[in-house]
């Protein structure tokens, strides 16, 4: 019985260590064979990079533009509605792709852009179509007289006068329609097309009041014009020119409450109004200076510029099209 | 006896589940350091926030001695800094890195230029900002602005030696402006990537004050060697543009200042693949001698015939970058002394 036994250990013994064995062989052929693994993987790699190319090539063609998801609207967060005039010129298509850059960063933004135009441009209408932003697009064409003529300096008649006002009515009208008590929280702002705006300036202005103020930089013939700031309260104007002015600022420098704009209705920019006084034309009405909040850290930095593209130098373009050989009309620039 | 026998017995069975075990755990390892060792090569690890910045090299350019001065006087600063993500979308392992070099320099409008070109990036992935400032060292306006942004990007600083800069900002015919930066990026580039990696990546000149659109930049993730598109704005023109054959080659160019130029384009108007920049380490920008408009063959002359050449933005008929210019603000008001507070910065 003794000898089965030992004998059938034996077997077992030597069974478990063939088993061992083969499978200590079978591990390391796997290692050994580790590229080929590797090698499959690689191939897996190509094919998913071949398919990631045709389904960026499907998407190029569908015409889509590769953006991100605007950012989803959290329905504590009072909207910032940006009214931008803009009109047709060289350089258009590419202020409003910057500036639509700079917002798709900011949540709860609602862009009125307004065209100098007698109706809605293909250029403008694609280009907010494609941006991913929530938009409301507007048309009002400035009278003749008031428009500024080729050659005439930029300070000689306000601009966009029209279209500010135009995009306000159709707030205040957006808004009568829709009542409702979260429907007044909102932030009005004027941002014209070639400015530069961090996105710190639209976190400050969230939580304005009444009016809120900040510094703006390269405007006024200086680095940069600011409200003076003591104790909290705005008590003066820091900039060089007309300092005697109600609200010596620049439009991009102060924001409104919806709430204040929808309380006043007739409120509105006075094309007018003197040079410089545009923005004292509509604030007049609405606030007083001590009333002002200032913002960016007591006005002590800049978060926006009033940066100005030069216009491009066309010289080629008008001696080829003089010549009937300019460029291709239907290539969008 | 036995007990011999049983030790053995004891051995036999330990041994090859021992050594099971280690194969199998080396197995499961093995592919992941793998992986972990190529990421080191792309990025350096986010290191801890007190301070250590990186390695400071300053030499002389020996190797450069035919593009620089060959006095010592020229002496690069290469300053190396970690990379930091936040804001951008995810990195991606699949999509090729995408490295926008852009030179700068110290002037008013400066920071408002950075920051609009910083918020187009933040939309773009696997993006990495090869910033050189022209200047002796680096500010702290662009190396806050930098880190605030939240971007992947690496730091970097070359002066253009005095004596080559005209007085004002006119352009100095002799030297180009921004190419000793834009050569110091790609040396960067060159001693930070082996060319035998698998790094995929693709290389773009963006100057600071031009407008992109995020469709361009998925257009220039496909580059195999050299791919070009047009550019608004240039040449006195709407646009200059590649004539591209039906076949969709690059025969030619459509602009009026020079179409004979080997590479009649602007430096918004291409992007390289950076396994080519790695395969020919001796292609720059030429410093000295380069006529206006012709900066850019001086560089892909070296690295490309017009054969070579990839049309994309659907065979060259769209418009997906603006040469945009900034004007210069008038601060007449400052006076002589400067009427604003010189601490705030703008």
């Amino acid at each position: 019985m003794a000898t089965r036994m030992k004998l059938k250990l034996k077997t077992v013994f030597v069974l478990y260590f063939m088993v061992s064995l083969l499978g200590l062989v079978y591990a390391l052929m796997q290692l050994g064979g580790q590229h080929c693994d590797c090698r499959e993987h690689m191939s897996v790699i190509t094919q998913l990079r071949e398919e990631l190319r045709r389904l960026q090539e499907q998407l190029k063609k569908s015409g889509a533009t590769k953006l991100p998801p605007k950012l989803p609207a959290k329905p504590s967060l009072p909207t910032i509605y940006v009214i931008t005039p803009t009109y047709a010129r060289l350089v258009q298509k590419a202020e409003l792709t910057r500036l639509s850059q700079t917002f798709l960063h900011v949540p709860n933004l609602h862009w009125i852009v307004v065209e100098d135009s007698p109706h809605k441009t293909p250029l403008v209408s694609d280009l907010l179509f494609k941006s991913g932003l929530t938009y409301t697009h507007l048309h009002m064409l400035t009278a003749k007289d008031r428009k500024l003529q080729e050659g005439d300096p930029s300070w000689l008649k306000p601009r966009g006068v029209e279209q500010r006002n135009e995009a306000l009515r159709w707030l205040r009208e957006d808004r009568r329609v829709q009542p409702g008590g979260d429907r007044q929280q909102g932030v009005v702002y004027f941002a014209d097309d070639d400015n530069t705006y961090s996105v710190q300036i639209f976190e400050e202005m969230r939580s304005t009041q009444r009016v809120s103020v900040w510094p703006v930089g390269l405007v006024g013939g200086m680095k940069f014009e600011s409200p003076v700031v003591e104790g909290g309260k705005v008590v003066r104007f820091h900039t060089g020119w007309r300092p005697s002015r109600p609200f010596p600022m620049d439009m991009a420098g102060f924001s409104v409450s919806l709430k204040l704009v929808l309380a006043n209705p007739e409120a509105c920019f006075d094309g007018e109004a003197p040079m410089g006084f545009l923005e004292s034309s509509f604030l007049q009405g609405l606030v007083t200076m001590d009333e002002l909040e200032p913002k960016a850290d007591n006005c002590s930095k800049v978060l926006v510029w009033h940066t100005r593209t030069e216009k491009p130098k066309m010289k080629r373009e008008e001696a080829l099209q003089a010549q009937g050989l300019g460029s291709d009309p239907a290539v969008e620039v | 006896m036995p007990k011999r026998r049983d030790i053995l017995a004891i051995v036999l069975i330990v041994l090859p589940w021992t050594l099971l075990i280690t194969v199998w755990h080396q197995s499961t390892i093995a592919p992941l350091l793998a992986i972990r060792k190529e990421r080191l090569a792309v990025r350096h690890h986010r290191l801890s926030d007190d301070g250590v910045d990186g390695k400071r090299e300053a030499g002389g350019q020996a190797q450069d001695s035919k593009e620089y001065c060959a006095s010592d006087r020229d002496i690069v600063e290469v300053v190396r800094t970690e990379y930091v993500y936040t804001r951008p979308p995810p990195w991606s392992d699949v999509l090729p890195t995408i490295h926008i070099i852009t030179p700068t320099y110290s002037r008013p409008v400066q920071k408002a230029e950075l920051t609009r070109l910083a918020n187009t990036f933040l939309h773009v992935p696997n993006l990495h900002w090869i910033l050189v400032e022209d200047s002796q060292r680096r500010t702290p306006l662009v190396t806050r602005l930098l880190r605030e942004t939240g971007l992947n990007y690496t730091h970097l600083n070359v002066e253009t030696p005095r004596n080559y800069k005209l007085r004002g900002d006119t352009r100095d015919p002799r030297i180009p402006r921004g190419t000793m930066q834009r050569n110091l990026a790609l040396r960067w580039l060159r001693e930070t990537f082996n060319a035998n990696s698998s790094q995929a990546g693709i290389v773009y000149f963006a100057d600071d004050d031009n407008t992109y659109s995020l469709e361009l930049f998925e257009e220039m993730r496909s580059t195999r060697k050299v791919s070009v598109w047009p550019v608004a704005f240039v040449g006195g023109l709407r646009y200059e543009s590649p004539k591209v054959n039906a076949a969709g080659k690059v025969y030619g160019w459509k602009t009026v200042f020079d179409p004979h130029r080997p590479f009649a384009i602007d430096m918004a108007g291409f992007a390289i693949n950076l396994r080519l920049i790695l395969f020919k380490p001796q292609a720059y920008f030429k410093l000295r001698g380069v006529k206006g408009g012709y900066q850019e063959s001086s560089l892909l002359r070296e690295l490309v015939t017009l054969n070579d050449l990839e049309p994309k933005a659907a065979n060259c008929t769209k418009v997906l970058v603006w040469h945009t210019r900034t004007e210069k603000p008038v601060l007449v008001n400052e006076g002589k002394k400067g009427f604003t507070d010189p601490n705030v910065e703008i």
